[in-house]
């Protein structure tokens, strides 16, 4: 089809977007071969306590003696996991109800809309730190709230979206046929609409693995797992001496959140050339 | 004999778009003589605008001249430099856009940016000259003089058309093409610009091209009319000649098209195929896989214009009729 | 015996943001019927309400008021059809290529539509009767056609393939607006050709929306002149184009641009930057032969003739 093969390769005519991929690619490896490529276990403890980057330890150790390179490596996982699950959960949440709103209109609409808007304004953090305080630190609630509380922005694309999709002639001939506005709505206004929002949610996995490294930071994180935020957390009292303990999961942490914000530029270029390439028509 | 005023010679514009080349304008060759108008007509995809657009220059930047003289009141358009072409565009000639509504700015009013307008090409004239003469174009386009005061929005299609007539008339070029210029208008606001350009045109003497798809509208305006397909020139003739009696199988069928006021329901004729692909070389006569009077020769030779009774037709099977 | 009945409809879109503060009479009380089997042409500008009609005809959008009876029921007041009444009734619009949706091949697009509306047994057979209708329409071979995307078709492709979707469902009343206006003059004839072939075997009943009065008076059996969401003319074809009595149909006949007979052009009134239409006819502002009466009250539309009617002051001075 060709309208997949031009949008990939308008897509990796991009700078950023090719950049994004490979580098999503690799951290892909990463966590799926982790315990191939980790040489020791995460959570395996050792008496070499805190020494600095060697051959045996490539990132050193932390303070209970536990390879930090191994651990980065896991880590990868869990940052994965929790950008991938929250922002798939928050994209589901916004196109339904974006589409749904923008296809019903009138009442429906407006009450979704003033929805959107105060949550839009509303400091979700806080709302994310209150409600994992108060349910428990677990990687699965804390996945839950994040995409509960991020859908908005993709609820207003896809209301958007439908808005100005509905109004064009194939969905009018569609209803004119006796298609059911639930079949409009999934076989053609989504399948249409829905590119916009997943531009954006790449743009999301970032945020969320970022506000899930927030909240390890800040002991809110799920005790059970090894995650960038939590070893962040762990090292910061010996940040002063061992700075490796520290850096080497930040910088995963970022180049993360910037691979993501990359492959969202690339899917941003190749929705919309005409952004990028306004005189080459 | 009359003077000439544009001579277009084997003219061929090409595009690039995605690694392919398209073959927008191929061999196309005519002249326009002093106060004649000549429609250039054609269906999505002949070249008309390409054609328009070469001609003073205006050409977006994947496009190339691939080879071509054009003449344009004694200057060698083509080997002009960017800078001295912009002395003499909107000057010496000028053109109308069917587009029209996004040409002028929508936050400043009408007058004040057609004053710019003038003032850029005449930094010496004093602020009430530019009005007299700003008045006079709107009396010459029947336009109250109120909508100098008006912003772009507050106009209807018609009036905004007026007003990029009276754009192009600003600086007396002598000559003029308009590119669709009525095609986005109702029928009556169309039939009423078509008439006033009709006597404008009378009354300041001018030249011209009239780019349209719609034969009814070309031939209003024009003496005579060069019909296009698919890049190519199929023929050349006056407006009556065009319409009567077309030689060409394009033309005949193009005519044959229009519904006239019939009285009982009957079938359109039309032409049956499509536009062929123009990214592929073609060795034969364009038009030859829609031409119901096509012969094998027709599939291996490319025609040649030739000159019969003082019109000019590119038809290996010159004269026959269907 | 009419299939449509339409009594005084009117379609009002208010506009202004929290109060509604004026609002657009595209449709302003429009009445006519449709004999079953004819080709009622709507005629009219940009503006004059001629898409608004067919969208309401087609109970795609709401009317304000009126009433509206098809094959003796009241389709008037909810957008909720059975689905019988709703297969019966379909539409075709002016842009082809946006009348498919861009990710589903040429089959998918049809195939849909007939199953929902359980045309045949299975999905072979559908495939059968598609690609029957390809044929006549022109399409060879005609799966080749099948398996492609909208994109790689022409306009004047994609709407043959439109009419067929409609035809398919074996419509009663169908609605074609401005349906040949975007597609280049040597295609038009095959897609018009194909839409009377269909529906004269099937025997269904048009709704022919255009601004092209030649192209009506070819087609039509009947034409409805609209002004700004009034009707100022209605009578057979051959009248309209003939004999036309309105002022407005008049100067529309005259500016129509034509290779043919050269007709007088009707000078009409210049319309201003700000031209109000007040309590008067609506062609008032322009209309050449304009009267005080003109002005004061719009003319009710009178039948003067036999099947002929006209909404103007001129033909009911007495």
């Amino acid at each position: 089809m060709r309208f997949r093969t031009d949008f990939a390769k308008r897509y990796l005519s991009s700078r950023y977007g090719l950049a994004g991929l490979i580098m999503f690619l690799t951290m892909l490896i990463m966590a799926l071969f982790a315990p191939v490529i980790a040489p020791y276990k995460p959570t395996d403890i050792s008496h070499d306590m805190l020494s600095p980057p060697s051959k045996v330890h490539p990132f050193g150790t932390d303070h209970l003696g536990r390879d930090v390179f191994s651990r980065v490596v896991h880590g990868a996982r869990v940052s994965l996991t929790v950008g991938f699950v929250a922002a798939g959960l928050s994209a589901l949440i916004g196109i339904v109800i974006g589409a749904l709103s923008g296809y019903i209109g009138g009442v429906f609409d407006e009450v979704i809309s003033k929805i959107i808007d105060s949550f839009l304004m509303f400091p979700v953090f806080f709302l994310i730190l209150i409600i994992v305080a108060v349910f428990g630190r677990n990687l699965v609630y804390i996945m839950l709230v994040i995409g509960l509380t991020t859908w908005p922005s993709n609820a207003r694309i896809m209301r958007a979206q439908t808005m100005s999709i509905k109004e064009k002639a194939f969905v009018k001939i569609a209803r004119a046929n006796g298609e059911s506005p639930t079949r409009i709505i999934f076989t053609h206004i989504i399948p249409n609409g829905m590119y916009p929002v997943v531009a954006n949610s790449a743009m999301q996995i970032g945020g969320a693995i970022l506000t899930e490294a927030a909240l390890s930071f800040l002991g809110l994180g799920d005790p059970s797992v090894v995650s960038w935020g939590k070893m962040i957390n762990d090292a910061r009292s010996y940040m002063s001496f061992a700075w490796w303990s520290i850096v080497f999961p930040g910088i995963f942490t970022v180049i993360t959140v910037v691979t993501f914000s990359f492959i969202g530029d690339g899917l941003q270029q190749a929705l919309y050339p005409k952004l990028s390439e306004v005189r080459n028509e | 004999m009359k003077n000439i005023v544009l001579d277009v010679q084997d003219l061929s514009v090409h595009y690039r778009i995605n690694k392919k080349v398209i073959r927008a304008v191929e061999d196309v060759s005519f002249k326009v003589e002093e106060g004649d108008f000549v429609g250039i007509v054609g269906e999505s995809g002949s070249g008309k605008s390409t054609l328009a657009h070469t001609i003073i220059r205006l050409l977006p930047t994947n496009a190339m001249v691939v080879s071509g003289r054009i003449e344009l009141l004694g200057y060698d358009v083509l080997s002009l430099g960017e800078e001295d072409m912009r002395k003499i565009r909107w000057k010496e000639f000028s053109m109308v856009f069917q587009k029209s509504l996004n040409a002028l700015s929508p936050v400043h009013k009408v007058g004040n940016q057609l004053a710019d307008a003038m003032k850029a090409h005449n930094p010496n004239l004093t602020e009430e000259e530019i009005i007299d003469r700003l008045k006079q174009l709107l009396r010459m386009v029947n336009l109250p003089e109120r909508v100098l005061k008006a912003y772009p929005h507050q106009l209807s299609g018609g009036m905004m058309q007026r007003i990029m007539i009276a754009l192009a008339l600003l600086n007396h070029p002598k000559f003029i093409i308009f590119d669709e210029a009525t095609t986005a208008l109702d029928v009556v606001t169309q039939g009423q610009i078509i008439e006033e350009i009709k006597s404008l045109v009378k009354s300041l003497s001018l030249t011209g091209l009239v780019i349209s798809h719609d034969l009814g509208v070309v031939s209003e305006l024009c003496d005579e009319i060069v019909v296009m397909y698919a890049g190519r020139l199929v023929e050349h003739g006056t407006t009556e000649q065009i319409l009567q009696q077309p030689l060409h199988p394009y033309t005949q069928g193009l005519v044959r098209s229009l519904p006239d006021f019939a009285q009982e329901k009957k079938k359109l004729s039309g032409i049956p195929g499509n536009l062929p692909d123009l990214s592929q070389p073609v060795h034969q006569c364009v038009f030859a896989p829609r031409c119901p009077i096509a012969t094998e020769e027709c599939f291996k030779t490319v025609p040649s214009t030739e000159e019969i009774d003082g019109r000019r037709v590119a038809c290996l099977k010159v004269g026959a009729r269907i | 015996m009419s299939l449509l009945n339409v009594k005084n409809l009117k379609k009002y879109y208010s506009a202004g943001l929290i109060k509604k503060r004026y609002s657009v009479k595209a449709l302003d009380g429009v009445s006519f019927d449709v004999v079953p089997g004819e080709i009622f042409g709507v005629i009219g500008e940009s503006g004059c309400g001629k898409t608004t009609l067919g969208l309401v005809l087609s109970r795609l959008e709401r009317e304000t008021s009126g009433e509206i009876t098809f094959k003796g029921s009241k389709l008037s007041g909810t957008l909720k059809l059975d689905p019988e009444t709703r297969r019966q009734i379909q539409i075709i619009f002016q842009n082809p290529y946006e009348s498919f949706d861009p990710r589903l091949r040429i089959e998918q697009s049809l195939l849909l539509p007939m199953r929902i509306n359980h045309i045949c047994d299975n999905d072979a057979e559908r495939r059968e009767k598609i690609l029957g209708y390809m044929k006549d329409a022109g399409f060879e071979p005609p799966d080749a056609f099948l398996n492609r995307y909208p994109h790689e078709l022409s306009g004047g492709q994609l709407q043959r393939i439109s009419i067929i979707r409609a035809m398919l469902l074996k419509p009663t009343f169908l609605v074609a607006d401005e349906c040949v206006s975007m597609l280049d003059l040597s295609v038009r004839a095959s897609v018009v050709n194909l839409l009377l072939d269909l529906v004269e075997r099937e025997r269904t009943t048009v709704l022919f929306i255009t601004h092209d009065l030649s192209l009506a008076g070819h087609v039509c059996d009947h034409i409805m002149v609209l002004y700004l969401g009034k009707m100022v003319e209605l009578s057979t074809a051959k009248r309209i184009v003939e004999s036309p009595l309105h002022p407005y149909t008049r100067v529309l006949m005259s500016y129509s641009p034509s290779i043919f007979k050269k007709r007088e052009k009707i000078n009409v009134k210049k319309l201003g930057v700000e031209t109000a239409i007040g309590s008067g006819c609506v062609f008032e502002p322009r209309c050449p032969y304009s009267f005080e009466k003109c002005v004061e009250q719009m003319p009710p539309l009178i039948e003067i003739e036999p099947n002929h009617s006209v909404a103007c002051w001129l033909y009911l001075k007495t």
